[in-house]
């Protein structure tokens, strides 16, 4: 007999919320967390925007001893976890540990205390750096510190597949599940880039829109005529996976059933998002899940508001539906909460999920002018209550050609 | 200058730990400190003193162990100043 994954529990901090809650309720209320950044780089930078997260102290959660160890990407990771768990509920007998692991996707893991290391050599002129400068940076630290803090002894995996790492993330630890490796995965993506080096290297690539005169926080506008790139945000999202068994014996709330997974790979341009790679994913993502196109009622997509990327995107989408195309709701919540690299995956199938259970869409904002080759119901500018959501579809497409869709359902008990 | 007053100070800001605790025969270990924890501390000593520990790790249990290779780096390094 198959096994099946629930969702049991959640947590994040992000450019629009430092709770599922606050998070949820702001992508219904439209309101962006893209704002002017204030850094004390600002005058190295071409374009100022960008959706840091707010209110958010360390010291509140971290001892200095902690935190002469622990990244920013490390600590949000770990504050959102320790949100989902909670809300999970979950404790881990000891003979239950080996089966309980943690998938965490991240692209740029410490860039933060590699940057400060190259000043203090390379400007500075100076012979040593940081001496924990290795377990702050490495990629895989924020996936390290959740198996230690909660005692998750099966598979310690962190994936870097740009802005499908966390999609990835939870989509392989799903398998583990699946497969019968796990019984419990937390799993997600955290991310921290809104650094001097990173944001610079961004710029050079033409890729992130440019500050809108009027409202910075309206910079992002996914399938507008008018986009012009990606805004860059920081963040965690972590969720708590369960075989559904498990978690129906122990009374467990369930957001929904974690029902379907796809990757594959574009295999043909480097940064060029390409609609045949997007298509065999979501279909393979379908099919993974045993629905047909028709159950699929809202699609959180990847749009980036790159003038290719949501172009090849919504072909990809009506490759797939056909004639269902027209009638399935599509938005990009990046136009809020910015994209957030290696956390984005996770952030944006977390606002699917609780559509899916609040039966809310969240909308697309800043779409007012319509573009004749973005011709989907984006859901512009206005979220959606008292809607009928069955499954939900979030897409994850990224540099590197490497995609995921996850899909998620009500769970039927 | 007193070594173990300044390793003291040093803890208490860049830790946060208790004054009260911080006794020459308190063990590292009893104060929380890991072997990281250790690095991390040692490597703001040698900016705090101006001087170089050695590259090797050196063995150290408790605060006065600290202050004994201190004191001896000191010596070496900056003999003028004793």
């Amino acid at each position: 007999m198959s096994r099946h994954i629930v969702i049991t529990g959640l947590g994040i901090i992000s450019p629009v919320g430092n709770s599922t809650t606050d998070f949820f309720n702001n992508l219904m209320a439209g309101r962006s967390g893209i704002r002017r950044l204030q850094t004390d780089f600002i005058e190295q930078l071409a374009i100022r925007i960008g959706a840091p997260v707010q209110n958010f102290d360390p010291a509140a959660h971290f001892s200095k001893m902690q935190l002469s160890g622990i990244e920013r990407f490390s600590q949000l990771a770990l504050v959102a976890a320790e949100q989902a768990v909670h809300d999970a509920g979950l404790e881990l007998a000891e003979a239950e540990m080996p089966r309980a692991g943690v998938c965490m996707g991240c692209c740029q893991g410490g860039v933060g205390t590699i940057e400060e290391g190259y000043v203090e050599l390379l400007r500075h002129g100076s012979t040593r750096i940081k001496p924990l400068s290795v377990l702050l940076s490495m990629n895989n630290a924020a996936a390290g510190h959740l198996s230690i803090k909660y005692h998750l002894q099966g598979a310690n995996m962190t994936y870097a597949t740009a802005c499908s790492s966390s999609a990835i993330a939870i989509g392989e630890a799903y398998r583990q599940i699946k497969h019968g490796y796990a019984d419990v995965m937390l799993a997600g993506g955290s991310e921290a880039i809104l650094t001097l080096g990173a944001m610079k290297a961004w710029e050079a690539l033409r890729t992130l829109a440019t500050e809108d005169p009027d409202d910075p926080g309206a910079s992002c506008k996914p399938f507008s005529k008018n986009r012009n790139g990606l805004v860059l945000g920081e963040g965690a999202a972590v969720l708590v996976l369960e075989e559904a068994e498990r978690a129906r014996r122990r009374g467990a709330k369930i957001y929904a059933e974690l029902a379907g997974y796809d990757c594959s790979s574009d295999s043909s341009h480097i940064t060029k998002p390409d609609s045949a790679g997007q298509t065999r994913t979501i279909l393979n993502a379908l099919r993974d899940a045993s629905l047909r196109q028709e159950d699929i009622h809202y699609i959180n997509a990847h749009g980036t508001a790159t003038l290719a990327g949501d172009v090849e995107e919504t072909k990809a989408i009506k490759q797939v539906f056909g004639a269902h195309a027209a009638k399935v709701p599509v938005s990009s919540t990046k136009s809020m909460h910015g994209h957030l690299m290696g956390a984005t995956g996770a952030v944006e199938f977390m606002a699917a999920v609780l559509a899916l259970q609040h039966q809310a869409i969240p909308p697309t904002i800043n779409l007012r002018q319509p573009d004749p080759e973005c011709d989907l119901d984006y859901v512009p500018n206005q979220g959606r209550h008292g809607v009928r959501l069955d499954a939900v579809m979030s897409n994850s497409f990224a540099f590197g050609g490497s995609n995921a869709v996850l899909i998620a359902k009500r769970f039927n008990a | 200058m007193d070594t173990l007053q300044t390793i003291k100070d040093m803890l208490v800001k860049q830790f946060d730990l208790k004054p009260e605790s911080l006794t020459p025969d308190a063990t590292l270990e009893s104060l929380g400190l890991d072997s990281l924890s250790v690095i991390e501390f040692m490597f703001n000593l040698e900016d705090e003193l101006h001087i170089k520990l050695p590259e090797e790790r050196v063995e150290l249990k408790t605060l006065q162990d600290v202050v004994n290779l201190l004191n001896k780096v000191i010596a070496e390094q900056k003999p003028a100043a004793q």
